[in-house]
């Protein structure tokens, strides 16, 4: 479409240069004519339309059509003012054609590069993956420069390609990655026009991150050739700009999301603090009132022996009760310290910690029922007695708090290879699975154990932190509308 | 792609033997044994024939490659006998024509693909090349008789100056200055370099051909045309791909330049 234009373009102008020829053929031997002047219209048309070939060949068309009649005037009358005139004004249309049509050509080709750039600009500025990206500029820069594009990107050991082939050790390509310097191959086949190749490195600090080859039926001029290895450097580096704003928001996006897991988790925390403290206040109460007001009879009146043994007992229980709310508070304070429990180690049997946690538990006075299977060989395990008793009763009044009436907690203890294994078992209710990987945190209650059964949500933090300072660990799983069993394991004595 | 050197397939051992052929006649003339009639027609042959049998040798490297020697002896031949027979009656010089026959057998076949003769014929190219020629041509004649108070004549003469550029001329300059020297130096450098470079050699053929006569005004006439024709006869052939067109617009320019009677 371009040549066509070009080609109608550059007929109309030579029937300008006629047209004006026709009009200047009253010259004679003595005189020029003033219409010879109008031969500047059509160069200048010509140039501003056609750029650099418009120009000269208009140019060119003038002074031929203007040659004849000049050189019978030069021969008539010698080289004389007219003469000499119309020599000039020839001759200034011959400098003037090519000069006006190389600076428009000239502002044509920086203006193109500037849109081109600008292309390669928006193209990568758009958010869209890597080779889509490429294929999206291969597309609009084959259509600018009137070429084949091809665009490789290096992806680790591997190539992204838009285009034909990624580039090999012995393809212009691969030797301009090699030697990170532009590749120019004069022709690449034996078509009957020569097709220029040039392959450009993608430069970014030095490093070549891909290839640009730019293949074309025609001419690729030298300072095209300029232009197109600044325009790999633009479009290195406007890829290194796309990678790196990608990063950034995909940082932005990953720490706005750890924001908002970190708020939500404080909110959370601050939530069962609350909890906690409405909680702590209610279980410290509740001894408190007991001590109180049996202390104030025990005080204002009198009572029998064994009514007063009665109350000392109930009061003592209380005591006890309220040191081991304390006693859970102490550990989770230091534990929040990243302080390990103080533990003073032994060998215990752990058959006689498990009779004597089901016995204080499982009495016959509760609604369910506490069966203890252990087996028969003597377990024991290298850990602190007081803290053993802890997890122990920690976990059996867990399941008791948790089980429905008439259902039965199972206590098993078995050694394996150099540990011993204590599970929990009830056949309450579950655990939710969301809830299930927090039973550990501090302070945190299944949403539906909240009003069902008292808790400060601190037992199995306590049992988890105890376990772990005993080397141990411990995992709970649970079924809803089946069960939980609480696992943990021990090292046993060698 | 590995290209042939610059002058890859140039067939050393036969211009050796042509230019052998040319300074024997010479001395043979000078020495009065051969008239000097003898002298023109081995130029014509061996200068137009040489020409031609480079631009072979140069085709015959790119594939399908074929032996060169058989056909560049054959137009030799032709070019001979066809000037030989020219100096004894202008008539004979129809022979000039069995030489473009020779190449549309050889184009045909295929061998000289590598200089944009092939099958296939550019309507709008050679079109473009006969405008060239006409206003190159209507130009120069323009330019004679008004400038120069040249005649222009179309006598028996004229036609067979004609048939030498049909035969001889044109084919030589277009397939050895455009085809294979335009041809393999716009594969290593660009047409602007590639057409200055073939242009010029081009003219130095011409000014230094002893039949182009001596006045001033036909050497710079010379030097002006022939220098647009190498021009426009090279773009065509870039923009066209065929030789085709570059050869009818030569044809059609030289056979207005042999109607200028100073000529």
């Amino acid at each position: 479409m371009i040549r066509r234009r070009q080609t109608a373009g550059l007929l109309v102008l030579g029937g300008c240069v006629i047209a004006v020829a026709v009009l200047a053929a009253d010259a004679t031997a003595q005189s020029a004519s003033p219409w010879r002047h109008a031969y500047a219209l059509p160069v200048v048309a010509g140039a501003l339309a056609l750029g650099m070939v418009g120009g000269s060949v208009t140019a060119l068309a003038a002074l031929m059509t203007q040659a004849p009649t000049l050189f019978v005037r030069v021969e008539a009358v010698g080289l004389g003012a007219g003469a000499l005139d119309e020599l000039v004004s020839a001759a200034l249309l011959l400098v003037l054609g090519p000069l006006l049509g190389f600076c428009v050509t000239e502002a044509r080709r920086q203006a193109e590069r500037y849109a081109t750039v600008l292309a390669v600009q928006e193209t990568l500025a758009d958010e869209r993956p890597l080779p889509q990206a490429l294929d999206a500029l291969r597309c609009r820069l084959g259509g600018r420069l009137a070429a084949d594009v091809t665009l490789a990107v290096r992806d680790g050991d591997d190539w992204i390609v838009a285009g034909s082939t990624a580039p090999t050790s012995d393809s212009a390509a691969g030797r301009a990655v090699a030697t990170t310097a532009a590749v120019f191959v004069p022709d690449i086949g034996h078509e009957a026009r020569p097709h220029r190749l040039l392959s450009a490195p993608l430069s970014v600090r030095g490093e070549t991150v891909g290839v640009l080859t730019v293949e074309r039926g025609g001419e690729l001029p030298a300072g095209e050739r300029r232009a197109l290895v600044a325009l790999a450097l633009h479009i290195g580096a406007a890829l290194e700009n796309a990678r790196l704003a990608a990063r950034q928001r995909r940082f932005a996006d990953e720490l706005a999301e750890k924001v908002r897991a970190a708020t939500d988790r404080l909110a959370a925390l601050d939530q069962a603090k609350s909890a906690f403290v409405a909680m702590a206040s209610h279980e410290l109460r509740t001894p408190l009132t007991a001590l109180v007001g049996y202390s104030e009879l025990l005080a204002t009146r009198a009572f029998s022996p064994d009514e007063v043994r009665r109350q000392a007992e109930i009061m003592r229980r209380q005591t006890r009760r309220l040191a081991a709310i304390i006693d859970d508070f102490l550990d989770l304070s230091r534990l929040e310290r990243g302080e390990a429990p103080p533990l003073r180690l032994a060998d215990v049997a752990v058959g006689p910690a498990l009779t004597a946690a089901v016995e204080l538990l499982g009495g016959p006075q509760r609604a369910c029922r506490v069966v203890l299977d252990c087996s028969l060989e003597p377990i024991a395990v290298r850990a602190d007695p007081h803290a053993l008793e802890r997890i122990l009763v920690n976990l059996v009044s867990n399941a008791l708090k948790y089980s429905p009436t008439h259902t039965t907690v199972t206590v098993r203890a078995r050694a394996t290879s150099g540990t011993v294994v204590i599970s929990v078992e009830d056949a309450g209710r579950g655990i939710a699975p969301e809830a299930l990987p927090r039973v550990f945190e501090p302070y945190f209650r299944a949403p539906d154990a909240v009003g069902r059964a008292p808790g400060s949500g601190l037992g199995l933090a306590m049992v988890k932190a105890l376990v772990e300072a005993h080397d141990g660990h411990v995992h709970v799983e649970s079924t809803l509308g089946i069960g939980t069993r609480v696992t943990l394991q021990l090292p046993a004595v060698p | 792609m590995v290209f042939p050197g610059l002058l890859t397939g140039t067939p050393a051992g036969l211009l050796a033997v042509l230019a052998a052929v040319l300074a024997m006649c010479a001395a043979l003339v000078h020495l009065g044994w051969l008239p000097p009639s003898a002298l023109r027609v081995v130029t014509v042959a061996v200068v137009h024939g040489g020409l031609l049998a480079i631009a072979f040798g140069w085709a015959a490297t790119t594939p399908p490659q074929w032996r060169p020697l058989g056909p560049s002896v054959i137009i030799i031949l032709v070019l001979a006998v066809a000037a030989t027979g020219t100096r004894w009656d202008p008539r004979a010089a129809i022979f000039y024509l069995a030489s473009p026959l020779w190449l549309t057998f050889l184009a045909l076949s295929g061998r000289l693909r590598a200089l944009g003769l092939r099958w296939e014929m550019p309507v709008g190219g050679s079109l473009l090349g006969l405008a060239a020629g006409l206003t190159l041509g209507g130009h120069m004649l323009l330019a004679a008789a008004v400038t120069f108070g040249h005649r222009v004549t179309t006598d028996g003469l004229v036609l067979a100056a004609i048939a030498y550029d049909a035969g001889a001329n044109v084919p030589s300059s277009e397939l050895f200055f455009r085809g294979a020297l335009f041809n393999r130096l716009q594969r290593r450098w660009s047409f602007a370099a590639a057409v200055t470079v073939a242009t010029a050699v081009g003219l130095l053929r011409y000014l230094v051909d002893p039949l182009l006569p001596r006045a001033p005004e036909i050497i710079v006439g010379t030097l002006v045309y022939v220098t647009l024709l190498g021009v426009i006869n090279a773009w065509l052939l870039w923009w066209s791909g065929s030789l085709l067109p570059g050869l009818v617009a030569s044809l059609v320019f030289f056979a207005a330049y042999r109607m200028v009677a100073a000529v």
